[in-house]
């Protein structure tokens, strides 16, 4: 456009047109610069990820400080094709951004380069950065669509009794979740509140599971991997303990979150070689 | 036909009254040129964009665009019956950019709409270039830097931030705008000619002269031409700026000759006496003469030349203001023997008019006795009789000689060299007609002439045996001051003294000299600024034999160095803050351990690995970690620092 600009100048010989057109130029030339410096004196920190299932989008947190006296605009980070969302930065202003990633099997997940790129200000350039750091996440294996049940437990604490009356000792309400057996829905109190309660049961037979490795009837160790880890889900869905035995590692039963974390970091990180 | 989504979500809200800001002050400058429907097309295509974002409606249909498309294009082709030009082709600008507006979603075809205002700009300087045109341009620069600024901007970017960066980026674009223009080489001639705009016609000097048909003179003051010369200015009788000489009368009209080149200079004309060199700057006439004092011997401009009657002639019409240098002799003779076909021509006179001028021409020729005599006698009747000297004479019909001379008796300029010369002619003294401008203001602030519009002037030339053409001005024996002082000044006096306020008349005087100085100096140094100023202002700068190759590579150097420099200015503004000197000399101490730190590594963890796998004493790293922790993160102190610099300093 300014070529054509040029051209419309010497043809008429317009200064004042001259003055636009060069105007525009510079103001081309500065633009670049003022781009480029656009990305000075940005301070990027990694702040971890959350562990992911494989297949869902693990979400990098990078941290970006502007330690610069001006302002910071546009700033966006960008990987592949996948891109953050863009953050303007005051000075001294922090924010966090997130850049998302596939991931298609278990284990660490390493993002060894990103960029980060500003089109400020006339989105007619762009300067970009590419940032080595090393940021990883973990992958949990991918929870089976297998939805066969976990096996009875070899040391049992007594058999499970689903039509059980009143042999477990009721031991409260909890919110429903997902998975939970229709049986132990709390109808009356739904019938009352209209909110979905589930039936803790407590007592001797609210029996602790074991999730053997070696004894799942499946021949692929990822698929096997991929069944523990639906039914540690299922089963922490519950509020049933279970134990976790691999090759070489073996998780006593309980429940909670650290547990449960535990239990998939093991999955996770699962070496096919030790079995 | 795939279906376009046209519903809007209020996100153009923020930016989209920054581009209609920026459209209406690029659109500002054309709007008296544009018809007046095109302007108001913009105006309610504008408010309706507007209300539509506002209120999150749709856009008008693909359908409803293309009809209102349709129609827009016509009309300006309607109205204008072409489509080049400066005048069809802003007009253009703006339909589209009204147009454009009712089919922009995001914010993306906003860039389209601020393409469109700078070109708008762009086409308002072609058309006009006064003094205040530069702060328009930079304003409106500003103003669609910032709209398109707040086209991009995030959350976090004020628009407040956005005019500081847009201003900015201007403040440091303009040295480098400067440079380029004066190092950019100017061409001498255009690539292409396209008419700028004559949808204004301006006031110059028409080809013939009828005096009697228009009852008027104009009074306007614009400036025709400004003239600077280099030493003296020549006095007000002197100046008789020659425009274009008419040869032929049909009993009311006078018409020139279609132009066309005469013999070379010193073929027509023999010069003697002093010289005036000095620069015209003439503004626009679309007409083909130039002016130059009586009577010039060499001139500057292109493509120009001198017609028979020592009239200047350029090739192409004068569309642009351009500026010349001219060496004039105010004493000169022209066509001391005049051959007897051109005699005729000169004295040639429609028989059967104006019967009664010409028998009074030959009594008194015939009374007189000699050419010079009769000459004195016709002017002596015009000084002695009465005769006035008016603005506003009465009308004079089918025989305007006669019924000037016998009845009216009142007229300006064009009325008395008409009479004169057909008084001559019908005594068969050959007689022209020069029309031009006399006199001209001198500015005491610029200390140059201007000539303006109501300067034009008519007056005589005949042909004497051994003197060749002279030139005789009988409106001068009339109105003498009219002469001295020109046309302007009388008049103004006139007006305060009959208001009674000469004083204020005078201050606004002397204000719309100032002005006009400034003016001058603006036409002279930056909108003149064409290849032969460029060439001096080169030779100035100390450049050999300027030429573009020279130019461009000036030009390139210093835009580099500028930009350097600019960078470096940016990078002092932005740079990172600086690392404290605990780090610096901690760095020293881990190249000392030949160990690299790794990324994320505390200094704890790296001074117990490098405990371990360095070979300095454990007991120096030790205290070298924790004075450099302590200067760190500790209280800020100087003396932590020279701990740490101690400590650093003991390591063997």
């Amino acid at each position: 456009m300014t070529f054509a600009m040029l051209l419309g100048s010497m043809n008429y010989n317009n200064n004042l047109s001259f003055v636009l057109t060069f105007l525009l130029i510079g103001i081309g030339f500065v633009a670049m610069h003022q781009c480029q410096r656009n990305l000075v004196g940005l301070e990027l920190t990694f702040a971890g990820t959350d562990p992911v299932f494989s297949g869902q989008m693990v979400r990098f947190r990078i941290a970006i400080t502007n330690q610069a006296k001006s302002a910071r605009f546009g700033i966006r980070l960008y990987h592949d094709k996948v891109q953050s969302d863009v953050h303007d930065l005051q000075p001294g202003e922090s924010k966090v951004f997130i850049l998302p990633m596939a991931t298609d099997r278990r284990g660490w997940i390493e993002l060894d380069r990103f960029g980060i790129r500003t089109l400020f200000p006339f989105e007619l350039f762009y300067s970009w950065a590419w940032l080595h750091m090393d940021l990883r996440g973990l992958v949990y294996p991918m929870p089976s669509e297998d939805d066969r049940e976990p096996p009875p437990t070899r040391v049992a604490h007594g058999h499970r009794q689903h039509d059980a009356r009143g042999e477990e000792d009721f031991a409260g309400l909890r919110r429903y979740v997902e998975g939970d057996s229709p049986r132990h829905v709390a109808w009356k109190a739904y019938a009352r509140s209209g909110q979905l309660l589930s039936k803790q049961f407590a007592g001797a037979d609210t029996s602790s599971q074991w999730f053997d490795f070696k004894e799942i009837p499946v021949a692929d160790v990822e698929d096997r991997l991929s069944i523990l880890t639906r039914w540690i889900v299922n089963a922490d869905r519950t509020l049933k303990d279970y134990g976790l035995r691999l090759p070489g590692n073996e998780f006593p039963p309980a429940h909670g979150d650290a547990h449960r974390r535990q239990c998939l970091e093991a999955l996770a990180l699962f070496d096919k070689n030790v079995s | 036909m795939r279906a376009q989504p046209r519903g809007t979500d209020g996100s153009l809200l923020a930016s989209l009254p920054w581009t209609l800001g920026a459209l209406a002050v690029s659109l500002a400058p054309h709007v008296p040129y544009l018809a007046v429907w095109i302007t108001g097309a913009f105006i309610c295509c504008s408010a309706w964009r507007f209300t539509i974002e506002k209120q999150r409606r749709m856009l008008p249909s693909r359908w409803l665009r293309g009809g209102l498309a349709l129609v827009c294009f016509l009309g300006v082709f309607g109205t204008y019956s072409s489509i080049s030009g400066v005048g069809p082709g802003s007009a253009l600008l703006a339909i589209m950019a009204a147009l454009k507006l009712l089919e922009t979603r995001k914010r993306r075809d906003q860039f389209v709409l601020l393409f469109i205002s700078i070109f708008l700009v762009m086409s308002s300087l072609l058309r006009e270039q006064f003094l205040w045109s530069l702060p328009y341009l930079i304003i409106s620069t500003l103003i669609i830097l910032t709209a398109w600024l707040r086209m991009s901007a995030g959350q976090g970017e004020t628009a407040r931030q956005s005019f500081s960066t847009g201003g900015r980026l201007l403040l440091y674009a303009a040295p480098l705008a400067i440079a380029m223009w004066i190092f950019f080489p100017r061409l001498a001639s255009p690539f292409w000619a396209v008419p700028i705009d004559t949808s204004r016609a301006t006031s110059g000097l028409s080809d013939s002269m009828s005096p009697g048909d228009i009852s008027s003179l104009s009074m306007s003051d614009e400036v025709a031409f400004r003239v600077r010369f280099d030493g003296d200015i020549p006095e007000p009788h002197d100046r008789y700026w020659r425009g274009l000489v008419m040869t032929r009368f049909n009993g009311r009209t006078w018409t020139g000759s279609e132009p066309r080149a005469g013999a070379p200079v010193e073929q027509q004309i023999s010069f003697s006496g002093k010289s005036f060199a000095y620069e015209v700057t003439l503004e626009p006439t679309r007409q083909q003469w130039v002016f130059a004092m009586d009577m010039p011997m060499s001139w500057s401009l292109d493509r120009t030349f001198m017609g028979p009657q020592q009239q200047l002639i350029r090739v192409t019409p004068i569309e642009q203001r351009v500026a010349y240098e001219v060496v004039s002799y105010p004493e000169y003779q022209v066509q001391a023997a005049l051959p007897s076909i051109y005699r005729r021509y000169y004295t040639e006179v429609p028989s059967g008019s104006n019967r009664r001028s010409a028998e009074l021409a030959q009594q008194m020729h015939d009374a007189a006795g000699s050419d010079t005599a009769f000459i004195d006698a016709v002017l002596a009747k015009f000084h002695d009789e009465e005769y006035f000297y008016t603005l506003h004479p009465p009308p004079l019909g089918s025989s305007p000689v006669d019924r000037f001379l016998f009845d009216t008796r009142q007229g300006f300029c064009e009325h008395y060299a008409s009479a004169f010369a057909f008084m001559m002619r019908s005594a068969g003294i050959p007689s022209r007609i020069v029309l031009g401008y006399q006199g001209g203001e001198i500015n005491p602030f610029g200390g140059h002439l201007i000539v303006r519009q109501s300067d034009a002037h008519a007056w005589t030339e005949v042909w004497l045996e051994r003197y060749g053409w002279y030139r005789i001005d009988p409106t001068a024996a009339v109105a003498p001051e009219r002469i001295e002082y020109g046309v302007r000044d009388a008049a103004l006096e006139g007006f305060g003294a009959s208001w009674g306020f000469s004083a204020p008349s005078e201050l606004l005087q002397k204000l719309t000299l100032t002005w006009d100085a400034m003016n001058a100096k603006w036409n002279d140094w930056i909108l003149g600024y064409g290849p032969d100023k460029q060439n001096s202002f080169m030779e100035w700068l100390g450049m050999n034999e300027p030429d573009w190759r020279k130019m461009l590579l000036t030009l390139v150097t210093i835009v580099v160095a500028l930009v350097l420099a600019i960078s470096g200015l940016m990078m002092l503004r932005n740079r990172a803050p600086r690392k404290d000197r605990a780090t610096i000399l901690y760095n020293k101490f881990v190249k000392k351990t030949g160990l690299e730190r790794r990324i994320g590594e505390t200094a704890q963890e790296f001074g117990l690995r490098a405990s371990t796998e360095s070979t300095l004493p454990t007991d120096n790293i030790e205290s070298v970690t924790i004075a450099y922790l302590d200067a760190r993160y500790g209280p800020a102190s100087a003396g932590a620092e020279v701990k740490l610099r101690t400590a650093i300093a003991a390591i063997p």
